[in-house]
């Protein structure tokens, strides 16, 4: 008997010393692998989506906007429903130097592919910026709550607003008090006959968060863009997908601006000023020898220690202490049905 | 509200204020007000200008058909990287990075073709003769000439001469069509001559060269047909692994093996061996070195 197999004997499901050598084999008892896609096939000669023929689409006049539809939806859009969408990623496609123009900025400089660095850029989407699964989300689970209770959209907006003001995902906030832009984004769906049940709703989160907020606050772009993508149907994912596509485009170009202007930055070119660091004072770095003496061991022993060293920990900028994430608690999901 | 840029640069794209937000002039909302499309704004973001119809037709068919081929290596990362439900732009931003150089190698194609009609310009010669020169420049060289060859659409990519002929029916046609479609000319003569089998025009070849020809530089070319188009599909087939696949794609309780069960795994690596003791190391180490096996392993 091995020591490996005496030391995992009692603790493992399965005899150590004897565990079978090589690859499993192939399972000939289910259908082989497929990439199995409700989306899209190609062949040799043709590229479908959702059945449609591609080449078929563009030369019938269909654009980009209408392809989206197409590969989200598995529907051809209204014209009005393509309109605005065009209209909506317009307005998506740029903010400045924002995240993910930043990323792309940075991934740029490095000389790395122009695709990373527009892919980079897609990652600065998450649950603040271009927070659009979130925002839809909460829409949707608020709206479904509402029409479930048979509550009016006016008290489930209020409601809404008080459980999630001054949240990222809102889509109401002070950005947006002297750009009209996102007003507008509301009145074009309205025209185009498309503020179906997220507008709607909207105009009422806004109404609240205006009679509940202590400061001016309105409709932003993440209120206007998130909403009309869900009255043209787009799940929340969908929307954060295409809204993060939509804005690699300018990511792009200011990845290729950021080489223009500034050219590649190598390993160690950039310096950090001593007087933007704020972090512990130089020090004398211990001998091996010392270590046994001054390095101090991260366990701790008891719940009142350990809350303790979370405390002190938190001290230490980028050290993640501070940033507790929301996770989903069970409690609140409610029990499933026992499986027979 | 900190709203100061998380950077300073100067920029000639856009600028950003409480009231509004400027691309290269245009009020970003104004362009949506208009009525242009968001092929349009593609010129005003890359070359700082409205497009014509034409060209705005143009660029609006090529995204479109671009947007979708089904498995290729984008969508197919999209889908590998969902497996560990990341946030989804993870998977989507894996998608568009898997462009590189062999799947849509849209810059290097556009760098080509501005080399030798650059070449043919100084050197005084015709687009066509550049495009022997160049042809057999590549072929002579064993290499590779972007813009030719599809490895899964062997009869030719279905959406790449349609890309060339509406390009022509739009009247969106300049040099670089003149050169692209002499450059197949050449190509296709050589290899019948040589025996060879047919290799149609790519995407690359068509797309970019649509693309090159309304203004686009490589760079932005790649952008706006190649990668980040293709984001829109790659976050579809993602989404579509989300919301209808299981996480992890090995499940055994799917009627079908997964694309990570473990029977899905050939190994063809070195055969198992026992793991040396610290004692024999050194003396196990010297002997790979020296026997020199690993090198056929080494990547």
């Amino acid at each position: 008997m091995g020591a490996l197999d005496k030391k995992y004997r009692d603790r493992l499901p399965y005899d150590y010393e004897n565990r079978e050598r090589g690859a499993v084999p192939p399972d000939t008892t289910r259908e082989p692998f497929r990439w199995v896609s409700e989306v899209a096939y190609k062949n040799l000669h043709r590229i479908v989506a959702r059945g449609y023929d591609t080449t078929e689409l563009v030369e019938a006049g269909y654009g980009l906007a209408d392809m989206i539809f197409v590969d989200f939806q598995a529907r051809i859009p209204l014209k009005e429903e393509a309109e605005m969408l065009n209209y909506v990623m317009i307005l998506g496609l740029e903010d400045g130097l924002s995240s993910p123009a930043v990323v792309a900025r940075a991934v740029s400089r490095s000389h790395a592919y122009l695709t990373q660095a527009a892919g980079a850029s897609i990652l600065a989407f998450g649950h603040a910026y271009g927070a659009y699964s979130a925002f839809g989300n909460m829409l949707r689970k608020r709206l479904d709550r509402a029409e479930k209770e048979g509550r009016s959209a006016a008290e489930m907006a209020e409601l809404l607003v008080r459980e999630n003001q001054g949240a990222a995902h809102l889509g109401v906030s002070n950005l947006m008090l002297k750009d009209p832009a996102a007003k507008r984004t509301f009145a074009r769906a309205e025209k185009l006959g498309l503020a179906r049940r997220y507008i709607p709703f909207m105009r009422e989160v806004v109404a609240a968060a205006q009679r509940l907020s202590p400061e001016p606050v309105d409709l932003d772009m993440l209120g206007a863009l998130g909403a009309t993508m869900m009255d043209l149907h787009f799940s929340p994912e969908a929307a954060w997908g295409i809204l993060a596509v939509t804005r690699a485009f300018a990511a792009g170009a200011h990845g290729i601006e950021e080489i223009e202007r500034m050219g590649c930055a190598r390993l160690g070119e950039c310096l950090t000023p001593k007087e933007d660091y704020d972090g512990p004072p130089e020090r004398a770095v211990p001998s091996l020898e010392e270590r046994a003496t001054t390095a101090k061991p991260g366990q701790t022993r008891s719940l009142e220690e350990w809350r303790k060293a979370v405390d002190e920990r938190a001290k230490t900028m980028g050290s993640g202490f501070r940033i507790v994430e929301e996770i989903e608690d069970p409690r609140k999901i409610g029990k499933v049905a026992k499986r027979k | 509200m900190d709203r100061e840029p998380l950077f300073r640069r100067k920029t000639a794209i856009s600028y950003k204020t409480e009231e509004k937000t400027v691309l290269r002039g245009y009020d970003l909302s104004e362009l949506a007000e208009g009525g242009y499309r968001f092929a349009d704004v593609m010129f005003v973001l890359f070359q700082g200008r409205l497009p014509t119809e034409n060209e705005s037709e143009m660029l609006d068919y090529e995204m479109a058909e671009f947007m979708e081929h089904s498995m290729s290596p984008s969508s197919a990362s999209a889908c590998a990287v969902i497996g560990g439900r990341p946030h989804l732009p993870a998977a989507i931003a894996a998608a568009v990075m898997s462009f590189g150089g062999a799947h849509g190698p849209g810059a290097a194609h556009a760098h080509m073709m501005n080399k030798y009609i650059e070449r043919a310009r100084a050197e005084g010669k015709t687009l066509d003769e550049m495009a022997k020169i160049c042809v057999d420049e590549y072929m002579d060289a064993g290499r590779p000439i972007m813009g030719m060859g599809q490895p899964q659409h062997t009869d030719g990519d279905p959406r790449a001469e349609p890309t060339h002929i509406k390009q022509e029916e739009l009247g969106v046609d300049g040099v670089y069509l003149d050169f692209q479609k002499a450059v197949e000319k050449h190509f296709h003569a050589r290899r019948k001559a040589e025996g060879r089998k047919y290799v149609a025009v790519n995407m690359i070849g068509a797309g970019n060269t649509a693309l090159a020809d309304m203004g686009f530089s490589p760079n932005a070319a790649w952008v706006v047909s190649g990668c980040v188009t293709r984001g829109f599909s790659g976050a579809a087939h993602a989404l579509f692994m989300l919301k209808k696949g299981r996480a992890w794609s090995a499940s055994k309780n799917e009627p079908m093996v997964q694309m990570l069960d473990l029977s899905m795994i050939k190994y063809v690596g070195p055969e198992d061996r026992p793991v040396p003791s610290q004692e024999e190391r050194q003396e196990c180490a010297r002997k790979q070195l020296e026997e020199g096996e690993f090198r056929k392993w080494a990547l």
